[in-house]
């Protein structure tokens, strides 16, 4: 094993040698460098002519000044790699620096969601296959994958954050918005609870008033102007925190363990005031890691209380109810930053940009005041790269999960006598995982890659920009900065997915050579 | 089947009973006669068909094409880089070259329906925008093609042999997997721009081919890697088949089902690479056009001018749909232990039927 | 399910009990006074005068945070800087320039501006400077100079004769040139803190104090006079590299970011926003109305631009001049208003007439060489290009005021266009409709192709033109293939990708692209049309000595206009080239920001920040 890891490293340096080699030379070929100062008219362009020249090694040809860079790079072995100087005088590792972090917060989040969404609904399809909703979010996920980014950028632009932003300057919902969204989420939850006929139109029907009497409300007490759930409202939802997590981890008839969760809601409400307090306090960085060890300790300690035997499901509900509910006091606490970021002199009431990573204007210092304006950069771009990939884990984890649910060992489980909870969860779900797993390792390698259109059009700089930079400005060094980050993580993230699938599924036997 | 006692003897039955009326529907039927029941039956899948078929013999056929000594004449009136008069009657203010086409029945707005003289508008300079439109869907659809096919092939042979052989064969083309997925496929063409100037489409799409094979062979060769292990492969050695016929007669058919969920994914992303492309000036260029140059051309004409915008989107949305359906109609085909969906009536047999061989017991 | 339900009614409850209330309406009580402005490439750093950090936005920072003599208005007529100091010729033979700068003029660390900070400029435009202390030869193709300046080879590298001369007083400098300069006035040297290169070079981070600053001035001045190699060494070497800079925060050296502009750069963060706060110590140049903070945002692509500007993100968008971009800025309205305007930028058609000046090889094209049919053929070429369609079509949607360019010397704004155009004999050109100059094309080609008709395409063109991806060019070049098809030619109208590097290429017999003007020289664009320049293979003697005359001396206005007719006569004469049109620009601009001018050259839109304001309306 350990001998045909040091094997596959030693073959990928090879391949990095070998295609960054073409890729100096197919790029140095791909443009004349001067051609600006060709049709200069500055009284001395021969002279810049010469300085660029000198400073970009033309005279040296190609297939020898790939060596130049290449001296440069082998520092790696010494501990000092040097990509070399972009052609804006910038070290190319700076910027390399700066823009895997960029690229990272861009897609990180919008790849996350996408899979958990993704792989969610892919489930709910493939359990429901052929019914309407089926049908429908088949429908909905192509269609989103059709869609050109930048298409669907600019609509989100114009929806999200123009007019959403015209809305907020007077936060009351007019009534063909009102019925409309209503009307939507009916259809929605009457398509995903599919039932006989009675069942849906009572759903629809429930769902769509609850829904317009929720939005009248929210509408005149102009809740989006100063948006919060308050101590009551965040207790029900820790509920049905409870409630759900009771029931996806270990069945609502697990009393201990719903006793456990409900436990974990009451501390919520307990905790919220004193939490307000710590959410004040300035030193950051030492209650906030404080707070999530304590919530893990207590979270793993109450299912004590309620339970003698057969304690682990209990405790791993209880402590994933707890993370929930500490996310939605977190959330609470965004909330009621809203109003106080909206009035601030950078955003003057225009909380949703269209573009940039972060308001410049925004006096720092206030912690929460920049984590909610990181959180609103970040919502357009991660919204509409989220539209567009999850659509392929949706038909990815479908198709699985449907021909692993066809194997006889699901079968064998179900004749078994066990719940359908704990064949869908503990027997079909995993098997699902190991092939999208692989398939995750390698989108994430593509991801650092960057999203060129979507760091264009949000005004991002990540890998992406920087590739697009070296490109179009023939800039060499640059170029081979970001292909050697990108290919490195390409190859290596091949060979984690091949360890990964051979490690998951042990029939597969990629890694011996014996034949 | 109607052995088994449960709590829920009725689902039980229903569930005993599909099966019943499913090996009863495929029995004596060849492998290819069961994949097209199945796939006929596929709603989503058989009504993207008839779209996809219409659309491309309308596109093929709607504008002037000359193969060898055979000219078409094609059937819409203008040339798609034909100049023509600008339109500007019945425009709203400041807007020229706006669309004829008025989809709404006389007695709604008081004018009959009818496609008019330019059905999509005219660009800036007067071209027709639908013979545009019809051109860029040519396009785009060779391209699709074009890289569906090449990287399906190359693709599935790489990635069967190298999950079938193993070893060093293995190693050898993974390695040289590893080796074409670093090597940007923009470069590639940015190169042969410059120096060769506009090879056209038909080179656009096979290069961009000859680099979209290689998350489809690695996908293959996982299954192969999978399914050769299985107990049918060593049945098949044992009896003496070549490796040939067992990798194309026994292991490709059961793996064809991922095969062909990636391959319709990747031609429906290959309309959307050709529309990135485009976007960033290193697609289909001009004078020709395709429906991503169209689209990224127009992006700001989404306000003012949203028919140059909106027409061409369409158009790809609708062929990457119907080739997204059709893929999943196959999977749902060559499935060999998918279930179809049973409707009311088929339950009702089959309860009715669960019954009687409950009473012959 | 149930419990989802459940909790939307308990959130419908709790809203209504009234937990959350409170009306929320912007209520402005003064105008803004932070204008944001868009750019399209990030910051790389803040000396513009080093070779690798030439763009755009580095230089509109540089401009804002130091202000020098003279700078164009949007007349793109130079002003001088009387707030700053003066300058003037002293003597004509030999001929000397005095600049002087105002008592009482300071940096942004309240060190006053004296004549010492005029000398670095001297250093990194000229060439000898550079190679007699040791510093490197900048003309060497291998090693780098210390200075890595953009300045060498210029006009003043040229002309410029020893070293300049401090007065006594050290308020004012004297430059003594080998010849009477006709842009003496653009060669203006620029002023720098070359104390705080000194200080730096000493290992200094934080600002000092005015007196240790007055001294660190004074070893410059020694350096300088003593071309002290060690010491200019370590300055040139913080000159070219420690202004590469990205990030601006509070660990930055203070010390780069002193200036004697209206704004001083606060905080960069990198390829993202740059906020400039006022000097409030600047006195070296024009008031500034009531703008506190400029601030930079980067965003590259245009539709994203143009929505940031439709939700309030920026108040200040240089807009991509394409049709779309410009109706949809002007569907913005009223909450924003279209600027529009030319760029110093004209768009033509070149003809081949023999292979490129210093070039092997032959050309034998329709249109070589100046026998009688190759000129009716350019003449018939340029008679069917159909410039007025191109006008219409293409640039009218950009900007509704463009008229057609009718003059390769002067750009149609400019006083003494219309004396030109009226006797340049272009009017061969513009008489008539396009239809009948088409005709008369076909009646010239026929001359030499009697088969020529309409569609026959007997005259083969190959024109080249770029990028591919410009899809303006590529509209404008279907405009001229079918106009030009009536008239007998065949045009070849494949897009070339990287265009400008086949410029000098034989096999194009013609070509459109755009000449960019950078500076108002005397000898406007005639430079373009000298043989030596010349990609196209056209030689005249008139118009060399003309271009010779322009470079030797200032001229009057009425004696420059005289030259510039002439030589458009003989370009027209010969049918070698036509203007087309000027560049439109389109400037995205809130309806309350008030002062916005742009200037055709650089610094376009910021040129007159001082006299940006907001309305409250």
């Amino acid at each position: 094993m350990f001998a045909y890891i040091a094997r596959r490293l030693g073959v990928l340096f090879v391949i990095l040698f070998g295609s960054s080699y073409i890729l100096y030379n197919l790029a140095a070929i791909s443009g004349d460098p001067l051609e600006a100062l060709r049709t200069s008219r500055e009284p001395n362009a021969a002279q810049q002519i010469i300085t660029l020249t000198r400073e970009l090694n033309l005279d040296v040809p190609p297939p020898l000044r790939y060596f130049i860079w290449l001296r440069g790079i082998l520092g790696i072995f010494v501990g000092s790699p040097d990509f070399g100087e972009a052609r804006t005088g910038q070290q190319v590792s700076e910027m390399i620096a700066l823009a895997i972090p960029t690229t990272l917060r861009l897609v990180a989040g919008a790849t996350v969601i996408a899979i958990v969404l993704g792989i969610s609904i892919g489930i709910i399809t493939a359990l429901r296959q052929y019914s309407r909703f089926d049908y429908a979010m088949t429908f909905v996920a192509f269609l989103l994958f059709s869609l050109p980014i930048f298409w669907v950028a600019v609509l989100l632009k114009e929806f999200l954050a123009i007019q959403f932003n015209n809305f907020l300057s007077n936060p009351t919902i007019s009534p063909p918005w009102l019925i409309g969204l209503s009307l939507f989420s009916g259809i929605f939850w009457a398509a995903i609870l599919s039932g006989d006929r009675k069942r849906v139109l009572v759903v629809f029907s429930g769902v769509t008033i609850a829904n317009a009497a929720l939005l009248q409300v929210l509408s005149v007490t102009q809740w989006f102007a100063d948006p919060g759930f308050g101590p009551i409202i965040l207790f029900l939802l820790s509920i049905g925190v409870a409630f759900l997590v009771t029931h996806l981890s270990t069945g609502i008839n697990n009393q201990a363990a719903l006793r456990s969760s409900i436990a974990m809601a009451v501390l919520t409400l307990v905790l919220y005031y004193p939490n307000q307090w710590l959410f004040e306090v300035d030193a950051k960085k030492v209650v906030f890691p404080l707070m999530v060890l304590t919530l893990f300790v207590v979270a793993a300690t109450v299912p004590l209380l309620f339970s003698r035997i057969d304690r682990g499901p209990i405790i791993r509900t209880s402590i994933l109810s707890a993370f929930i509910m500490g996310l939605l006091t977190v959330v609470d606490k965004l909330m009621q930053t809203w109003r106080p970021y909206m009035e601030t002199d950078a955003v003057y009431y225009r909380p949703v940009p269209t573009f940039g990573q972060t308001n410049a204007l925004l006096e720092p210092g206030n912690f929460w005041m920049t984590f909610l304006d990181l959180l609103v950069h970040l919502f357009l771009p991660t919204t509409a790269l989220l539209l567009i990939s999850f659509a392929g884990y949706v038909r990815f984890s479908r198709g699985t999960l449907l021909e692993v649910l066809n194997q006889d060992y699901i079968r064998t489980a179900r004749a078994k006598g066990l719940t359908e909870r704990t064949v869908i969860m503990r027997h079909a779900f995993r098997n699902t995982m190991i092939p999208l797993t692989t398939i995750m390792v390698v989108d994430f390698a593509g991801i650092i890659g960057g999203a060129i259109i979507t760091e264009r059009i949000f005004g991002w700089f990540g890998m992406g920009t920087l590739f697009n930079q070296a490109i179009n400005s023939l800039d060499l060094n640059l170029l081979m900065g970001v292909f050697f980050i990108t290919a490195f993580l390409a190859v290596t993230a091949n060979l984690v997915a091949d360890l990964l699938y051979s490690a998951l599924d042990p029939r597969i036997r990629a890694v011996s050579r014996s034949k | 089947m109607a052995r088994i006692k449960n709590e829920k003897p009725n689902e039980n039955v229903t569930q005993g009973g599909e099966n019943a009326i499913q090996n009863k529907e495929i029995e004596g039927l060849s492998q290819g006669q069961i994949v097209r029941r199945r796939f006929v039956r596929h709603k989503a899948a058989m009504t993207s068909v008839f779209v996809l078929l219409f659309l491309i013999i309308a596109v093929f056929t709607s504008l002037e094409m000359k193969l060898g000594p055979f000219r078409w004449r094609g059937w819409w009136q203008f040339k798609y880089d034909e100049l023509l008069e600008l339109r500007t009657e019945g425009c709203p203010e400041g807007i020229v070259g706006c669309p004829t086409l008025d989809a709404v029945p006389s007695f709604i707005d008081g004018t009959p329906m009818g496609l008019g003289r330019h059905p999509f508008g005219q660009d800036d300079i007067g071209r027709d925008y639908f013979a545009m439109v019809m051109r860029g869907a040519q396009r785009s659809i060779y391209v699709m093609v074009v890289i569906g096919f090449l990287a399906a092939a190359i693709g599935t042979v790489v990635g069967a042999i190298s999950g079938y052989f193993r070893g060093w064969v293995d190693a050898v083309l993974m390695r040289f997997t590893d080796f074409i997925i670093t090597i940007p496929s923009i470069i590639i063409g940015s190169v042969v721009g410059y120096h060769f100037g506009n090879l056209g489409v038909g080179f656009l799409a096979f290069y961009l081919g000859l680099f979209a094979w290689t998350g489809l062979s690695r996908l293959v060769r996982g299954e192969f890697l999978k399914l050769r292990e299985l107990e049918f492969v060593d049945a098949a050695r044992v009896a003496g088949a070549s490796n040939r016929r067992i990798i194309f007669k026994h292991i490709l058919p059961n793996a064809v089902g991922v095969i062909i969920v990636s391959v319709t994914l990747l031609m429906s992303g290959a309309i959307l690479l050709e529309t990135a492309l485009s976007y960033l000036g290193f697609g289909v260029v001009a004078p020709d056009v395709s429906l991503g140059s169209l689209i990224s051309q127009y992006q700001d004409s989404f306000t003012t001018r949203p028919w140059l915008f909106w027409y061409p989107g369409i158009f790809i949305i609708t062929i990457a749909l119907s080739i997204n359906f059709i893929g999943d109609g196959l999977r749902d085909a060559f499935d060999p232990r998918q279930r179809r969906r049973l409707t009311k009536k088929d339950k009702e047999r089959a309860r009715a039927q669960a019954k009687i061989a409950a009473q012959n017991d | 399910m149930k419990v989802t339900r459940k909790v939307r009614f308990a959130i419908a409850a709790t809203a209504a009990a009234g937990l959350v209330a409170g009306l929320v309406g912007p209520a402005q009580a003064a105008p803004k006074t932070t204008v944001s402005i868009v750019q399209s490439n990030a910051l790389t750093g803040l000396n513009p005068s080093v070779t690798n950090m030439n763009l755009t936005f580095n230089v509109d920072v540089a401009y804002l945070s130091g202000i020098g003599f003279n700078y164009y208005n949007n007349k793109a007529t130079l002003i001088d800087n009387t707030v700053l100091g003066t300058y003037k010729v002293v003597s004509q033979k030999p001929f000397k320039v005095q600049y002087k700068v105002n008592p009482g003029r300071v940096w942004s660390d309240g060190t006053p501006i004296n004549g010492v900070d005029l000398l670095l400029s001297h250093i990194t435009s000229t060439a000898q400077y550079s190679v007699i202390a040791g510093l490197g030869d900048p003309g060497d193709s291998d090693v780098t100079p210390v200075f890595d300046s953009l300045g060498y080879g210029g006009i003043y590298d040229e002309h410029i004769v020893g070293l300049p001369q401090l007065s006594a007083d050290k308020m004012s400098v004297t430059y003594e040139f080998d010849a009477a300069i006709p842009d003496w006035r653009l060669v203006a040297p620029g002023v720098a803190p070359v104390h705080t290169l000194v200080l730096m070079a000493e290992g200094k981070t934080k600002l000092q104090s005015v007196a240790a600053n007055n001294a660190a001035r004074d070893k410059f001045l020694k350096y300088f006079n003593t071309y002290n190699k060690k010491a200019l060494g370590a300055i040139g070497k913080l000159w070219s590299t420690a202004y590469t800079i990205n990030k601006v925060d509070s660990s930055t050296n203070p010390l780069l970011l002193v200036g004697n502009g209206p704004f001083m750069v606060k905080t960069a963060v990198p390829n993202g926003a740059v906020t400039m706060v006022r000097n409030p110590r600047y006195n070296s140049g024009p008031k500034v109305k009531s703008l506190k903070t400029v601030v930079f945002k980067v965003i590259g692509d245009g539709t994203a631009a143009a929505q940031a500007l439709k939700n309030g993100e920026v108040d200040v968008y240089a807009g991509q001049p394409t049709a779309d971009a410009v109706a949809l800025l002007k569907s913005m309205a009223p909450a924003v208003k279209v600027i529009g305007g030319d760029q110093a930028i004209y768009e033509h058609i070149d003809l081949r007439v023999g292979p490129a000046y210093g070039t092997q090889g032959s050309y034998n094209g329709p249109f070589a060489g100046m026998s009688q049919q190759a000129v009716d053929l350019r003449t018939a070429f340029l008679l069917a290009y159909p410039r007025e369609e191109i006008m219409e079509k293409i640039i009218k949607p950009i900007n509704s005021s463009a008229q057609l360019m009718n003059s390769l010397m002067v750009f149609p704004s400019e006083p003494s266009y219309k004396e030109i155009i009226s006797k340049s004999g272009v009017s061969k050109f513009t008489a008539g409709t396009q239809a009948e100059r088409t005709a008369k094309a076909l009646a010239l080609v026929k001359k030499y192709y009697p088969n020529a008709a309409a569609g026959s395409g007997s005259v083969k063109v190959k024109l080249l033109f770029g990028q591919p991806s410009n899809t303006r060019r590529v509209a404008q070049a279907a405009l001229a293939k079918a106009e030009l098809a009536k008239a007998g030619f065949d045009l070849d109208t494949t897009p070339t990708s990287g265009w400008s590097s086949f410029l000098s290429d034989s096999k194009f017999d013609a070509a459109f692209f755009a000449w960019v003007k950078s500076a108002a020289f005397q000898s406007g664009n005639v430079g373009t049309y000298e043989t030596q320049a010349n990609d196209y293979g056209y030689s005249n003697k008139t118009i060399d000595a003309i271009y010779k005359e322009l470079g030797a001396k200032p001229l009057s206005a009425a004696e420059v206009t005289a030259r510039f007719l002439k030589v458009d006569q003989e370009l027209i004469k010969d049918a070698v080239t036509l203007p087309i049109f000027q560049h439109p620009a389109a400037n995205g601009v809130s309806a309350k920001l008030q002062g916005v001018n742009p200037s055709p050259f650089s610094p376009n839109l910021v040129w007159n920040v001082w006299d940006w304001y907001f309305t409250d309306k």
